[in-house]
């Protein structure tokens, strides 16, 4: 058998153990063997209302949002050539959480359908610097990743100070300053659902795009391809899943620039793995990230963001540090 | 030019920059005890100053704007003097309190001590952010610093990294002691308002010896910014001037730090706009460093009591959204410069 199909036999079933443990796990444990009956329908009712109404759409929301960032995370690499660029590292999710927090406190009739357009607003408008910075100035990678990250900068302020004044729940506050799940409900599955139904096959279906993207302009132009046009659409992409996932989950950091990372290590950089393989370890990071912040210290919860900033991090001044050395 | 022409050209520059300084922070102190939620008249602002206070109004001036206002002019002073160092002895343009992590390090042990010791005195509070900082800085520049023309954007993204981690981890230690998070996520994004004279009385003597050290070191300051290889060649001990450097920002960045929060780009911002008007000497640019970041951050906290009237905003916010850009500015020049 080939190595690709032993690493995806390795990552599904670890993928359900994490799910069953995600599910079991939390403020009141639920026993294993309860699962299936409830499950099934037939369980016991308090243990039910619990898996139902909290776990399971917690559980649905890590599994989107972990792929959707890590993919972000993937057409980011490729068309920036930056292997520091992430939806968080060049300042999209701080830019669409401003843009979800302002709608959120100042239009709180607005129907809960709105925030994810809003949430691309704001990321849009960050990229769209970036992209008009990098054309024109044709900055440096390096110097690209600091400026998304001034801009980031600047729309975390913004989130601060509308948490501070506005939000008077501390896990509230968190979940828009550093990402978190608490509290999410069937409503936020609903309103991601939808987008990641259609994004995710959009981008399988253009993974040869990006291959070819990846042997530069020319080649790529040589071979058929409309490489700006390309690029827009992949950028267009990136920021629609990046938008709908900080829509729900706030700024969860650093999983859109580790799962790449670590799926380009396992099964190097042809997209049509590359892309599967990162969103199944995104699911798998923002799940495990998702349970360490719930059991460490029960009843209180700190928030999946957190979590994976303190792994991704460190990760991050890694490949930084890789990075320079090579040079 | 000659020389003798330039450096006396230079010498009024200077003492007309820091005339119109003067002045201006005068202007900024007046306004900054005059206005608020509490409508004052003059004479009662007056009287106040010259500690005859009795009314209610003259009591909330000489108890609460006062000292908050000598408070924002101290933070930023310090702040923005631990910047001109750090920019002098990296010959970074990114080197900041804030960028290269010295921060968020103060920030995470203090929220640590709060939470943990919540009687801790506030003299412990600033020994504990002066660990907290040391420990940031030594944190980045171990993991982020190369010897190439790219270092400064290196050593900017190990900074961001490095307070991203740290920022977590603080984060997380407010949601597991939740006693106090509204005035801890409050003074998280920087905040003056809450200063009181404790608080100045604290600030005070810190300031005062980390003024002192980056005056005495400011001539070394301009050869060191000059390059390592001119200042070993002058006969300078480079490494032991960067260790009372060191000393000095930990000293002014963690005591600001301990008290007003961790208050991001002054230190960034003003050095530059100092070194744009008065030039490299270092014995002109820290003084009115001083003088440009108390200014800074009076305003900057002015503007804050108005943002959302009558409510107090943090004012890190204010300088966060003009330094944002200018931080922007800053790393685009540098492209176009090379």
């Amino acid at each position: 058998m080939s190595r690709v199909a032993w690493i995806y036999i390795c990552l599904l079933p670890a993928l359900i153990v994490m799910a069953i443990v995600n599910m079991t796990q939390g403020a009141v444990p639920i026993p294993i063997s309860e699962l299936i009956p409830i499950l099934a329908g037939k369980g016991d009712s308090h243990f039910e209302y619990i898996l139902m109404n909290y776990r399971l759409p917690r559980l649905l929301l890590a599994v989107m949002v972990g792929g959707g960032l890590a993919l972000a995370g993937v057409i980011l690499q490729n068309i920036i050539r930056n292997p520091l660029a992430s939806p968080d590292v060049i300042g999209l999710s701080k830019g669409s959480g401003l843009a979800a927090v302002i709608v959120i406190v100042l239009l709180p009739n607005a129907p809960a359908g709105m925030i994810p357009w809003a949430a691309f607003l704001g990321a849009s408008s960050v990229g769209m610097l970036l992209f008009i910075i990098s054309l024109k100035l044709h900055v440096r990678p390096a110097a690209l990743a600091l400026s998304g990250m001034a801009l980031g900068t600047a729309a975390g302020a913004g989130i601060q100070y509308i948490t501070v004044k506005h939000m008077d729940d501390a896990n509230t506050a968190l979940l828009w300053l550093a990402g978190s799940l608490w509290g999410r409900t069937w409503e936020h599955v609903l309103m991601l659902l939808p987008w990641i139904a259609v994004l995710v096959p959009t981008i399988l279906f253009m993974s040869r795009h990006m291959d070819l993207l990846n042997l530069g302009d020319d080649i790529a132009e040589g071979l058929g391809i409309p490489v700006t046009k390309t690029r827009v659409i992949l950028l267009g992409i990136a920021v629609c899943l990046t938008g709908a996932s900080v829509a729900v989950s706030g700024t969860i950091g650093f999983v859109g620039l580790v799962a790449p990372h670590m799926a380009r290590r396992i099964v190097g950089s042809l997209h049509r793995q590359l892309l599967p393989i990162s969103a199944m370890l995104g699911a798998l990071l923002v799940m495990t990230a998702d349970m360490i912040g719930r059991v460490v210290i029960v009843p209180r919860e700190i928030p999946v963001g957190i979590v994976t900033a303190i792994i991704g991090a460190p990760y991050f001044l890694y490949l930084l540090r890789r990075s320079i050395k090579n040079k | 030019m000659s020389v003798i022409e330039s450096a006396s050209s230079r010498w009024n520059t200077y003492i007309v920059t820091v005339i119109i300084c003067v002045a201006l922070l005068i202007a900024g102190i007046l306004l900054s005890v005059s206005i608020g939620v509490i409508d004052v008249s003059w004479k009662e602002v007056t009287r106040a100053l010259l500690g005859k206070a009795q009314t209610k109004n003259e009591l909330v001036i000489s108890t609460i704007r006062v000292p908050r206002t000598l408070m924002a002019a101290l933070v930023g002073a310090g702040l923005a003097v631990a910047g001109a160092m750090m920019q002098a002895v990296t010959r970074n343009p990114f080197a900041s309190p804030q960028i290269l992590g010295i921060n968020s390090g103060a920030a995470l042990i203090v929220v640590l001590s709060i939470v943990l010791y919540p009687s801790m005195s506030p003299t412990s509070l600033v020994l504990a952010a002066f660990a907290g900082a040391s420990m940031g800085g030594a944190l980045v520049f171990a993991l982020g610093y190369t010897n190439d023309e790219r270092a400064p954007v290196n050593l900017a993204l190990a900074g961001i990294a490095v307070s991203m981690f740290l920022t977590a981890m603080t984060e997380g230690f407010i949601v597991l002691y939740d006693n106090q998070t509204q005035s801890i996520l409050f003074w998280l994004a920087g905040a003056v308002h809450g200063g009181t004279w404790s608080d100045v009385y604290t600030l005070m003597p810190w300031m005062g010896i980390g003024f002192f050290i980056s005056i005495l070191l400011s001539r070394n300051l301009t050869i060191l910014s000059l390059g390592d290889d001119i200042a070993k060649g002058i006969g300078l001990k480079v490494h032991r001037i960067r260790l009372f450097v060191a000393c000095a920002v930990i000293v002014l960045a963690g005591s600001a730090v301990s008290v007003a929060g961790p208050i991001g780009f002054v230190g960034l911002i003003v050095p530059h706009i100092v070194r744009y008007i008065i030039g490299v000497d270092y014995r002109f640019v820290i003084p009115l460093s001083a003088l440009f970041g108390a200014i800074l951050l009076i305003y900057a906290d002015l503007i804050s009591r108005f943002i959302a009237f009558p409510f107090e905003s943090p004012v890190g916010i204010v300088t966060a959204a003009i330094g944002a850009p200018f931080f922007l500015y800053l790393i685009l020049k540098r492209r176009r410069a090379s």
